[in-house]
């Protein structure tokens, strides 16, 4: 079944293109790749997707529903996450503070239950709290909860991204490079981690750099230049696709 | 280290209780008259504040504390109704002109909502002087009259009108630090520290934006309130560029990082003020002066001597991060 | 018939002065990133200037306007260096900032020359007015009309022809692509506070025989220049100019029908409902 589909999304910043009718369908529960050379429109995508660009023309449709155009808070309430490609935290607080932000989302109370800590309050904070520390052993950074996040490492910081986007209990996770800067042997846990996602229900879209993860990890990639799609299909057969070939070479 | 400081700081509020409590028996009319003033402005700095947490800074503050007075005066003096029931009404109406305001303000940030809130503020101003039925115009109203009495207390007396002053303060103040310490408090600071990831996680920034801004038009209208009760009258001009400059330096000189920031920033310049009297025409400049050297010298405010002092004692191992600008520039 | 001529040309005139105010701001923060809230006190020393110089001492009224134009522009180079530079990093600090200069330059003008009374100009080029087909127009107006046209024109040409022009233009829009190519970013501020203050001082000598001086009288003109600014959208020079065309027209229809107190709070209001729909103004950019 389809649950993301972009028809001839398009997206202008004056005279420039940066995404030029661009349609793409990704199954329910499928591990998509993103590529393409620096510039090609692939974090563009990401941006009018959740909300926080207005496309210039062509529609984004989720599980059926138009939700071209719709702010990015209200797109993470229908089950589209999303990370940074520059990791995005809350610097100053703890990784768990972090990721129970990022879990209220879904948590039903309101703003005056939040004010007045109820006793329902309290009980809701102490299941979100471990529904957090739950996400934080998943990603593998269980042990850092109470670190502050803007001392982590730089893998753990991605790690904790991945967490807050999965805090909202999404139907789809964009990933936007997220095993940048990370050494091989964190690189293939991250993937591995990211394998397991998808196979607890959550269906992956993924920008990313590194060839080697992409490949070994996505079963179909989509690749872009200049703003364009040049290429769909699992990964042997983009690898030997001309054009992108060609895209790669002529831009190193 | 925690439990000393939560001592410490229980220590210091008992001290300042009592200090309270005493201090009108020992001084004149006139301190006890500054002191209800420090009072009414600690509530107004507060609620300032508040809406700081967000990483927006409103001009309109002080002509919102404007609405909960005129509302009042002519709450009390026109329909002649009694006080305690014009204090919760002032200050809601207050917050409903909040509400209206903040609904294009909470939509900018930076440099638009400072403008846009200086605006709407300033237009607010206008409303007052040019429509004389019923603001009065220029002059404003007056023989606005104090509370009414309870069980024998006078409250036109200066002493029984500083502990109801101190009471709504203390009440008000309770309020505010919880709703900073909650859990809405903690979303108020996510949005300031990075917008978009906020927004990328389900928070809705425009709409925590404007309940920021409603509830500190609530408290500036609670000390319009209790301003105008106190001079028993009330004038467009008391809520223009001036007491607004005074609200930024109040904010700026005590450091909006902590809560009791700004509380320090208004109760030393307060101190600095009355020293000052002899001065009067020269205080908008020094206060000018102030505001620009503790931004370009000194810009954690008085909040942040401690945290000075403690790095020149020892060397701290932060995690790469200098002490923070006092002013936080939010993203985007 | 002529009401409506008169009308109109009383708003083109009220639009260029705005223009010239809106327009010094709008550089300002278009280049700076600095929203300069003593803007309307450089309006005021200008005006002051003239009053000094050409009122009081008797210097020709064009030497005095020269002298009031540059002299602002040199505070505004001073503002530059001593306050603004060492605060660029941080939008929030220059605005506050800028609120502290101002009053220090509100009380220094009043200190010096008085609070009291306003003190009126006389109009260097007394008793003729100009009638054509019965609408007329006192010369002074003229006069700020032609100079505040002048005067933004040159500009406009300064920014597209000049080396240092085109720099701006260059950092206003992307700080580190232009320093990248070897653009001073100091230098280009300098030179956009000395000429937005320029262009505020011009306005207040030019304006200075219309209206009487006092220290305070920055107050409302800084006010429309900043609701020009914002819904022309903040940093944009043409949309500053429409803003503020589109503002003079609205600011004399509804003076002459009401008076100005109705206008300027229909103005605020519209602000208030233009920034809800459309935040980036008229011509800004979306996000």
């Amino acid at each position: 079944m389809v649950i993301l589909e972009l028809q001839g999304l398009r997206k202008q910043f004056g005279e420039l293109v940066a995404v030029d009718d661009v349609d793409m369908s990704i199954e329910e529960g499928e591990i998509r790749g993103l590529i393409g050379p620096n510039g090609s429109g692939k974090t563009t995508i990401f941006n009018c997707i959740t909300g926080f660009l207005h496309p210039t023309g062509g529609k984004v449709i989720w599980k059926g529903e138009d939700i071209t155009g719709k702010p990015p808070h209200v797109v993470a309430g229908k089950g589209l996450a999303r990370t940074f490609q520059l990791t995005n935290l809350f610097r100053d607080m703890t990784a768990l503070q972090n990721v129970v932000m990022a879990c209220h989302l879904h948590t039903g109370v309101g703003l005056v239950g939040q004010y007045l800590m109820t006793r329902r309050t309290k009980q809701r904070d102490e299941e979100i709290e471990e529904k957090a520390i739950t996400i934080l052993e998943t990603m593998g950074i269980g042990d850092v909860k109470d670190e502050i996040a803007g001392a982590l490492p730089h893998g753990h910081q991605e790690a904790l991204g991945v967490a807050m986007a999965l805090a909202t209990e999404p139907k789809i996770l964009l990933l936007d490079e997220p095993v940048t800067g990370m050494n091989p042997s964190e690189t293939k846990d991250m993937m591995e981690r990211i394998t397991r996602l998808r196979d607890s229900g959550v269906t992956i879209l993924l920008v990313e750099h590194d060839m080697k993860a992409v490949m070994s990890t996505c079963e179909q990639i989509t690749v872009m230049n200049f703003g364009k799609k040049i290429c769909e299909g699992d990964p042997e057969g983009v690898c030997s696709h001309e054009e992108v070939i060609e895209a790669y070479l002529g831009r190193s | 280290m925690r439990n000393r400081k939560t001592l410490a700081t229980e220590i210091v509020l008992i001290v300042l209780a009592i200090a309270g409590v005493v201090a009108p028996f020992l001084l004149g009319y006139y301190y006890i008259d500054v002191l209800t003033m420090l009072f009414i402005n600690i509530i107004l700095v507060t609620s300032f504040h508040l809406i700081t947490l967000t990483g927006n800074w409103s001009l309109a503050h002080v002509a919102l504390m404007g609405a909960g007075a005129y509302s009042s005066a002519l709450i009390t003096g026109s329909l002649g109704w009694p006080f305690w029931l014009s204090l919760p009404l002032s200050a809601m109406a207050a917050a409903v002109i909040g509400l209206i305001m903040s609904y294009p303000l909470a939509r900018t940030k930076g440099f638009a909502f400072f403008i846009a809130s200086y605006a709407a503020g300033e237009a607010m101003v206008l409303c007052w002087t040019r429509f004389k039925v019923p603001f009065g115009g220029w002059t404003g109203l007056t023989n606005i009259p104090p509370p009414e009495n309870i069980g024998g207390i006078d409250f036109s007396d200066p002493t029984p009108y500083y502990f109801l002053t101190g009471i709504v303060m203390a009440v008000s103040l309770w309020l505010m630090y919880r709703l900073g310490r909650s859990r809405i408090g903690a979303t108020f600071h996510a949005i300031h520290s990075q917008e978009s990831l906020a927004k990328s996680i389900g928070i809705n920034v425009t709409r925590y934006k404007m309940l920021v801004f409603v509830v500190a038009a609530f408290f500036a209208g609670v000390a319009g309130v209790l301003l105008v009760h106190r001079m028993w009258a009330v004038e467009p001009n008391q809520f223009r560029w001036v007491p607004t400059l005074y609200l930024l330096v109040w904010a700026v000189f005590g450091g909006t990082r902590t809560f009791h920031g700004s509380i320090l920033g208004v109760a030393a310049l307060t101190l600095v003020g009355e020293l000052l009297v002899p001065l009067a025409e020269w205080v908008p400049m020094i206060y000018g002066l102030i505001l620009i050297l503790t931004l370009l010298f000194f810009p954690e405010g008085l909040e942040g001597i401690p945290h000075r002092v403690q790095s020149l004692f020892r060397k701290r191992r932060t995690g790469g991060e200098a002490p923070e600008d006092l002013l936080m520039e939010g993203q985007d | 018939m002529e009401f409506v001529a008169q009308t109109i040309l009383n708003a083109l005139i009220t639009s260029s002065f705005y223009a010239l105010v809106a327009v010094g701001l709008t550089l300002v923060f278009g280049v700076m990133k600095i929203v300069n809230f003593a803007h309307g006190e450089f309006y005021m020393i200008g005006a002051y200037a003239v009053w000094v110089l050409f009122a009081v001492n008797g210097w020709p009224y064009a030497a005095a306007v020269v002298v009031g134009i540059v002299g602002v522009g040199l505070l505004g180079v001073v503002s530059e260096t001593l306050i603004f530079r060492p605060l660029r990093g941080n939008l929030l600090s220059g605005f506050i900032a800028s609120v502290g200069l101002m009053f220090i330059l509100q009380v220094a003008v009043g200190r010096i020359w008085g609070v009291g009374k306003m003190k009126p100009v006389p109009a260097p080029y007394p008793g003729a007015v100009v009638s054509v087909g019965g609408v007329s127009v006192d010369v002074q107006r003229l006069i700020v009309f032609g100079g505040a046209v002048a005067l933004v024109a040159l500009l406009l040409v300064f920014l597209k022809r000049s080396r240092m022009g085109r720099a701006m233009r260059a950092s206003s829009q992307d700080v580190e692509a232009a320093e990248l190519q070897g653009i001073s970013v100091n230098r280009a501020a300098l030179v956009a506070m000395f000429l937005g203050s320029a262009m505020a001082g011009a306005a207040g000598t030019l304006m200075a025989p219309i209206m009487s001086v006092y220290p305070y009288m920055g107050g409302l003109v800084v006010w429309m220049a900043f609701v020009i600014v914002i819904v022309g959208g903040q940093g944009n020079i043409k949309g500053a100019i429409y803003a503020a065309v589109m503002f003079g027209f609205i600011q004399t229809i509804v003076t002459t029908m009401w008076d100005s107190t109705i206008a300027s709070l229909l103005i605020a209001v519209f602000m208030l409902i233009f920034l809800a729909v459309r935040p980036q103004g008229l011509l800004g950019h979306a996000e």
